[in-house]
């Protein structure tokens, strides 16, 4: 009997391949590295191509897979539908925990080759792409051996269930998990390069040089995947908010917060070569926490609203996680001594002083969220007592420390490097605070008396003083110089001064951000409201109409929703639809808010009790309304958070050089 | 449901016609408390049944006039300590209120530490031996 | 630090926190089911009896109640108690004189046509009182449905069952009870 080549066999192939080039790659870069050899060395090199070209096949045979419903794939037959659309497919690549592993795995290959590819010869490089590939194996292994999504089932069914009815409410399924992967792939980089430094006793700055662009993309990346999430959560959970210090949001919050303060720190080591062993701990603190998180959400640890279904993949990530600890800590308190360094301060107020002072306190809310995370599970472990830790703790604990890390966010950038000069420390201060306390005082008579977001809105004002005194302390002193007006010197510096100007940009989000969430937090109002049909009803300044009850029916889903109509001022504003979906696989319906989106505050509609077009005696309709001021400002700044992330990435262009005036005569 | 609605009419300040369900602090108070089938939800914010109830529950005692602590205890008292969301200040509990000051001020102490060690450092003259103070002057005399 | 209590560090802090996890991973904390209380006094009531059981138990039946008890939650929508019923039934005939067995159909306002279908389907011969306002779930502090407890005869809860309960369970409980 001829064997039957079908894509499960394929896809197995592939991944199978991978897996062995990447054994190969490892040893043959090993190999290279040990004895300086440059053909060993290239050769690993080329593997790595091949390795993603394995991957990238095993992707594309899965992905034919699904948009052809080719029930013979397990992974297909197990997550996939007949009547989902085209995109809703293509997303279920990555809707189960099989399918994520694969596309994590194919992105760390995707990485590992573009390193390969880009990277500037040097003694780090082959170790570097080492431990990318150790990390790679690992994932390959899994999918490989343990999850096998392209097992070929002999008898395939008709149809599948179909993925999570939460996961297809929504387009922006198709953007936030690829945006995580992108992000915590992207920050294996530098945990490598740390590694190669390590191993090759060479832990100056030689890399961290390589590592910057990948790191700042991996932690833009990993930025915008959490607040996508946010927003995701927001458009499709119908209770109106975008955060909810769930455990899976917070493990994977932990490692951003690391990154973030390695980001500060990086510039540190730059200028002053200090900090050394310090960036090497966050790096590795970065990654650990990273692979902490996945494995906690793969395995059936915590309890949480996104966790994976509990699988057989848990102790494989557990011991990855041990063997990361042990080999990355270890070969880090081997070495230790060699990366010491004398730390030299010469004055605590100064940018490296603001600068470690932020890092201890990113540090700090990181442990925090990571202890209330894990307190249920310790207290368990200890006592046998079962306590929750939510958002109230959390809430309580992480403001204090995040409004004095915004503080420090206006006065570090405008402290010069060594040590702060005290007339003009003071003169800037003055403003600042003087701006803060003139905000402050404007918004506590317009009305917001609430601590948290008054004080917010203090301390922003004190933030954009400051972005205005850097900007002029740029812009003026090049005005007295006669070399042009404010506006072009300023475009100048700002298109000569990709990085400075592009932190300057993320910083300005930071604030949008801030005050986006201090007012959808502070003054949020929330009820649950009947709605006779016919009849207006009032909720703030909007009055709202149920004028009737629809239903939409598709090969996938049917929806049921209620007609509502707005007005404020007797003005008609829009019409808004919340509904409550009912998936074909599922008996749970998924309720599908309503969002009015203005700049100034929300509008947001959730039904809270099914409805019935066909039942006459349904009269009413009880939905939960809510309005959150300012909360657009969260997605505006993630996009100028982008922005600015994107332009920091962009290479200063090149200077011309400036043609001579005039002779200088000695 | 109704019953309900006429009962609230009042209470809850807003001073206009609406037929209100559930308030707004309901809300406030269920985002304190742990739903008790579901897998990580609040009570404000979950669609299960026991939470709705439970919501109706809230309502129902804000109504009769329950300050905040005690319709939190009345729910602690059926579902233990595990159904609030803040944990109690009390026993092991204790601990995950009071790591985060001792370790916040063991950060703030290191980092005093280490910048007072810098400055020091910083302040102190370089430890040269006298060999390469020689060295340095054989050097200078060769240039001339 | 010399580099051996360095390694030392390490290699506790990876003990420490893989012994949580690997515990984490093995106990039934994932689960995310709350406290079970043993020894809670449990709250009375006083709920009205379905119709076919009221000529043997009378319109409404009280906790407590001087015998041990085991109180069953059920709703009509809920298939792991129709699963569960047959077994119920079949440990209450045996045990019917020494202890009593109320059901409670909870959590299903406005099922009232579904509820009684439930009973018909299951045949079960003890008493099964409405929970009207849904309140005695909250009061038990439920967990879910079907969920079983094990009241002592001095009120005292003995014992929890949250999900489905099979014959063995059952009557280990019961031995425990009636000591």
């Amino acid at each position: 009997m001829m064997f039957d080549l079908s894509l499960g066999h394929l896809g197995m192939a592939s991944i199978l391949l991978a897996f062995a080039l990447t054994i190969y790659a490892m040893g043959s870069g090993i190999v290279g590295a040990l004895k300086q050899d440059a053909s060993l060395q290239t050769s690993a090199r080329f593997a790595a191509f091949a390795v993603f070209l394995a991957t990238t096949t095993a992707v594309v045979v899965m992905l034919v897979a699904l948009l052809t419903d080719d029930f013979s794939v397990q992974y297909v037959a197990e997550t996939s539908s007949r009547a989902s659309p085209t995109w809703i497919k293509v997303a279920t690549l990555w809707a189960a925990l099989d399918g994520s592993l694969l596309l994590w795995a194919w992105m760390q290959t995707g990485y590992t080759a573009l390193l390969a590819l880009v990277a500037l010869n040097s003694a780090l490089r082959p170790w570097a792409l080492v431990v990318m590939q150790g990390v790679q194996l690992f994932f390959l292994a899994v999918v490989a051996f343990v999850v096998t999504p392209f097992q070929v089932l002999p008898i395939p069914p008709l149809d599948g269930p179909g993925p999570n009815p939460l996961l297809q409410n929504h387009w922006m399924m198709a953007l936030h998990p690829i945006l995580m992967y992108l992000g915590f792939v992207g920050l294996t980089v530098p945990f490598a390069y740390a590694m190669a430094a390590l191993i090759t006793r060479r832990p100056g700055t030689e890399w961290m040089q390589p590592v910057r662009l990948w790191t700042l993309a991996g932690w833009g990346f990993l930025a915008l995947g959490k607040i996508t999430g946010g927003w995701w959560s927001y458009e499709v959970l119908g209770w109106g908010g975008y955060w909810s210090w769930d455990p899976v949001e917070n493990l994977s919050f932990v490692p951003w917060l690391t990154a973030t303060a390695f980001l500060h720190s990086a510039q540190v080591q730059e200028r002053r070569r200090m900090l050394k062993a310090w960036n090497i701990l966050l790096v590795t603190l970065t990654f650990a926490l990273t692979i902490l998180s996945t494995f906690l959400i793969r395995s059936g640890v915590l309890s949480s609203v996104h966790a994976f279904a509990e699988g057989p993949v848990g102790p494989w990530f557990f011991g990855f996680f041990i063997l990361v600890m042990l080999f990355s800590f270890g070969l880090l308190a081997l070495r230790w001594d060699q990366v010491r360094d004398r730390s030299e301060f010469d004055s605590a107020v100064s940018r490296e002083g603001a600068i470690l002072s932020g890092n201890v306190l990113f540090l700090a809310m990181g442990f925090v969220v990571l202890l209330g995370t894990l307190f249920p599970l310790i207290v368990e472990a200890v006592s046998g007592q079962l306590v929750t830790v939510g958002a109230p703790f959390f809430d309580r604990v992480t403001v204090p420390i995040w409004l004095l890390i915004f503080i420090l966010m206006g006065i570090g950038p405008l402290l010069p490097w060594r040590r702060a000069e005290g007339q003009t420390l003071a003169r800037n201060l003055a403003w600042m605070v003087g701006g803060a306390l003139v905000a402050g005082v404007l918004a506590y008579t317009l009305g917001i008396r609430r601590t948290y977001p008054l004080l917010t809105v203090a301390i922003a004002a004190y933030n954009l003083v400051s972005l205005g005194l850097l900007i002029s302390g740029v812009v003026r002193p090049r005005v007295r110089q006669g070399l042009g007006h404010a506006a072009s010197i300023f475009t100048r510096y700002a298109y000569e001064n990709r990085r400075r100007f592009g932190s300057m940009v993320v910083h300005f989000s930071v604030v949008v951000m801030a005050l986006g969430v201090a007012g959808s937090s502070g003054y949020r109002v929330d009820q649950q409201l009947n709605f006779p049909i016919g009849e207006r009803v009032t909720f703030g300044q909007y009055e709202l109409l149920v004028t009737g009850l629809f239903e939409e029916r598709r090969p996938y889903k049917v929806s049921r929703g209620a007609t509502v109509e707005v007005f404020h001022d007797d003005q008609f504003v829009t019409t808004l639809t919340p509904r409550i979906n009912l998936f074909g696989n599922s008996p749970q319906p998924v309720s599908t808010p309503s969002v009015r989106y203005t700049f100034w505050s929300d509008l947001y509609l959730n039904l809270a009790a099914s409805v019935d077009p066909h039942d006459p005696a349904q009269q009413s309709v009880i939905i939960r309304v809510v309005q959150s001021p300012l909360i657009a400002w969260i997605w505006i700044g993630a996009v100028i958070l982008a922005l600015g992330t994107g332009y920091a990435l962009l290479p200063n262009p090149r200077r011309e050089p400036m043609a001579v005036r005039e002779r200088v005569t000695t | 449901m109704k019953l309900l609605v006429l009962i609230l009419l009042g209470l809850v300040g807003l001073g206009q016609a609406q037929e209100i369900l559930l308030d707004q602090r309901v809300f406030e108070i269920g985002r304190q408390l742990r739903c008790p089938t579901c897998i990580a939800e609040t009570v404000a914010d979950s669609a299960e049944g026991i939470s709705g109830e439970m919501r109706l529950i809230i309502q129902e005692q804000l109504v009769a006039g329950k300050s905040e602590g005690e319709i939190l205890a009345f729910f602690q008292e059926r579902y233990g300590d595990w159904v609030l969301l803040d944990p109690p200040r009390r026993g092991i509990y204790l601990l995950v209120w009071a790591l985060p000051v001792v370790v916040g001020l063991l950060a703030g102490t290191l980092l005093l530490i280490y910048i007072r060690r810098g400055q020091q450092q910083a302040a102190a003259p370089l430890d040269v031996s006298s060999d390469e103070i020689e060295r340095v002057r054989a050097a200078l005399r060769q240039e001339g | 630090m010399v580099f051996v209590t360095r390694l030392l560090l390490v290699l506790v802090a990876t003990a420490l926190l893989g012994g949580l996890f690997w515990f984490g991973m093995t106990s039934s904390q994932g689960r995310g089911l709350g406290p079970t209380q043993v020894g809670r006094v449990m709250p009375g009531f006083s709920l009205p009896v379905f119709a076919r059981y009221q000529a043997e138990f009378g319109e409404t039946l009280s906790l407590p109640s001087g015998k041990p008890v085991v109180v069953s939650f059920w709703a009509s929508w809920c298939g792991p108690c129709h699963a569960q019923a047959p077994t119920l039934e079949a440990t209450w005939r045996r045990y019917r004189d020494r202890v009593l067995f109320i059901g409670v159909n909870t959590q299903d306002r406005g099922n009232e046509r579904q509820a009684e279908a439930f009973l018909d389907q299951s045949g079960i011969s003890f008493p099964n009182v409405k929970d009207v306002n849904n309140r005695l779930g909250v009061d038990y502090g439920l967990f879910g449905v079907p969920e079983t407890f094990f009241i002592r005869p001095d009120g005292t809860l003995q014992h929890r069952h949250a999900g489905p309960i099979s014959a063995a369970q059952l009557r280990a409980q019961l031995e425990e009870l009636l000591q």
